[in-house]
């Protein structure tokens, strides 16, 4: 890997986002709504201070980084294509993977901001006093969360630079993670397709944020925080590993095809 | 009478041209993921939530199956000039004699049709899917719904959509007016649960009476008995689509005398 080229796309992305910071308003306004209906569900469960509803905001948060960080790694590349730059990208000697680790990197820092949003948002609005149980654990724990959401987002952005319906993607792909990482109920209520949730990175680290925030939440396994912090690291790995030759597959390809300025 | 004829073939070339650019950018069996696939998972989604907090689960699907235009009319519609600006088609749209409102009316009409689309499939799911019980079903009620829903709801997104000739981007609006019938228009819980003043919003929105009147046909409720919810529905689609055209004449003005035309 080549750290020079993953720090300055990194800063690369800073300056660029800094430069229209608005654009975090739009991938927080639906983790931000969906919380707040949330919210309104779970009243009929307990009093605004309960567990269940404090799962409910935290969950939110969760929505909120994965928001951000499909976005974000969906539109990576389709501004390149947009902006006419994706071609200098490839002439350089440089990896399109270090590139994109860099913005993901970048990308992944904004998502906590962006998840710290929506606990803000949820604590100004409904005053539902966001006290964690364990804080020191808690955020170590919601950082890794966010690191295993930008694993997803890493490989998902190679299957970005195939397509030029980025959009498409991106609409199709937002929901399926906010069902199975179970972000806003547990994932024994999805029965038979509970499953899939095992095989997502981000699902552990919801139950091992879960674990270190609410007094009493139950674990997805009975081995508890450190089986779910073993698969979420484990389950990241292997994400990393299929980008990496994912975008060596790929690259190679459109090098081949010159079809990746087509838009 | 030519005025009208040529108005009239500005919004049918503006349509075709959409239809044709949507089409060649992705290919129809993409598209038609798109117009499914959020929509069973936001229908799941919500569900499991009701689930999980003991809320009524049908209630939660029928809602999300009618916000399912949410994507597919709101979002698209109100986003369309933000598109041109991107793709740099902005000016020459406004150089040409046709007024924007046409052109942006032609091109939001293949996104309402498709509003359409989503529901009624959003609502087959919710039958055979999701076990949604259609048994008393009034199918007329029904399809007038859907279709005073697309019309009032594509009026709603115009003017929306208006803003975006002015600012830098309508992203930021339109996001908010996709998702935020979740909250106020008795998607997932009803309207009354919501403090007053927020409830006066939710009855100026023309999604809270389209999830009302589906609840109604999908009980069996027949056109006069949702007399109400319909002629709400058409004063606010015809209110809507009339204020879009001012706003689209203010807007366009505003930004051509500001020079933001190509401002995103």
């Amino acid at each position: 890997m080549n750290l020079k080229a993953v720090s300055s796309s990194f800063k690369q992305q800073g300056i660029q986002f800094l430069a229209d910071p608005q654009w975090i308003i739009p991938s927080i306004i639906a983790p931000f709504l969906f919380t707040v209906v949330a919210l309104y569900m779970y009243s009929g469960v307990g009093d605004i201070d309960s567990p269940v509803v404090l799962t409910a905001v935290l969950g939110g948060g969760v929505l909120g980084m994965w928001g951000n960080m499909l976005f974000a790694s969906g539109f990576t590349i389709t501004y390149d294509r947009y902006n006419g730059t994706i071609e200098p990208i490839m002439l350089t000697p440089t990896h399109l993977i270090d590139v994109i680790t860099g913005r993901s990197i970048w990308n992944t820092l904004i998502g906590l901001l962006n998840a710290v949003l929506v606990f803000v948002s949820a604590e100004l609005i409904f005053g539902v006093g966001v006290s964690v149980a364990e804080p020191l654990f808690f955020f170590p724990m919601l950082i890794m969360t966010l690191f295993s959401l930008a694993s997803i987002g890493l490989m998902l952005s190679a299957l970005f630079v195939l397509t030029r319906a980025s959009f498409v993607v991106m609409t199709i792909l937002e929901f399926p993670i906010y069902v199975f990482s179970g972000a806003l109920f547990p994932v024994s209520v999805l029965g038979g397709l509970a499953p899939i949730s095992y095989v997502l990175a981000p699902s552990w680290g919801v139950d091992a944020l879960k674990t270190t925030a609410v007094h009493g939440h139950e674990s997805m396994t009975e081995f508890g925080i450190a089986f779910s912090l073993a698969m979420m690291l484990f389950l990241m790995l292997v994400y990393i590993a299929a980008a990496y030759i994912l975008f060596r597959v790929i690259e190679r390809n459109i090098r081949e095809s010159g079809t990746l300025v087509r838009y | 009478m030519t005025f009208f004829s040529e108005r009239a073939g500005v919004i049918k070339a503006s349509c075709i041209l959409s239809i044709r650019d949507t089409f060649t950018t992705i290919r129809p069996s993409l598209w038609f993921l798109q117009l499914i696939v959020p929509t069973i998972f936001a229908m799941f989604f919500f569900s499991m939530i009701a689930y999980a907090a003991g809320a009524d689960q049908e209630f939660v699907i029928i809602g999300n199956a009618v916000q399912s235009i949410g994507m597919t009319t709101i979002y698209a519609v109100s986003g369309i000039p933000g598109v041109q600006k991107h793709i740099g088609t902005m000016t020459p749209l406004v150089i040409s004699p046709s007024g924007l409102f046409s052109i942006f009316f032609g091109m939001s009409l293949f996104s309402i049709a498709a509003g359409f689309l989503s529901i009624a499939f959003s609502l087959t799911f919710a039958a055979f899917v999701f076990g949604v019980s259609m048994a008393s079903i009034n199918l007329l009620s029904v399809v007038i719904i859907i279709l005073l829903t697309a019309f009032s709801v594509g009026g709603i997104s115009m003017m929306i959509g208006s803003i975006g000739i002015y600012m830098r981007t309508s992203a930021i609006i339109a996001n908010i007016a996709t998702y935020i019938g979740l909250v106020l228009c008795g998607v997932n819980f009803p309207v009354s649960d919501l403090p007053a003043w927020v409830q006066k919003i939710a009855y100026c929105h023309p999604l809270t009476y389209a999830v009302e009147a589906t609840r109604g046909a999908i009980s069996g409720s027949s056109v006069t008995d949702l007399a109400e919810p319909i002629i709400i529905m058409i004063f606010l689609g015809i209110l809507f689509i009339i204020l879009a055209y001012l706003m689209f004449l203010f807007f366009e003005k505003l930004s051509r005398k500001k020079g933001r035309m190509d401002v995103f």
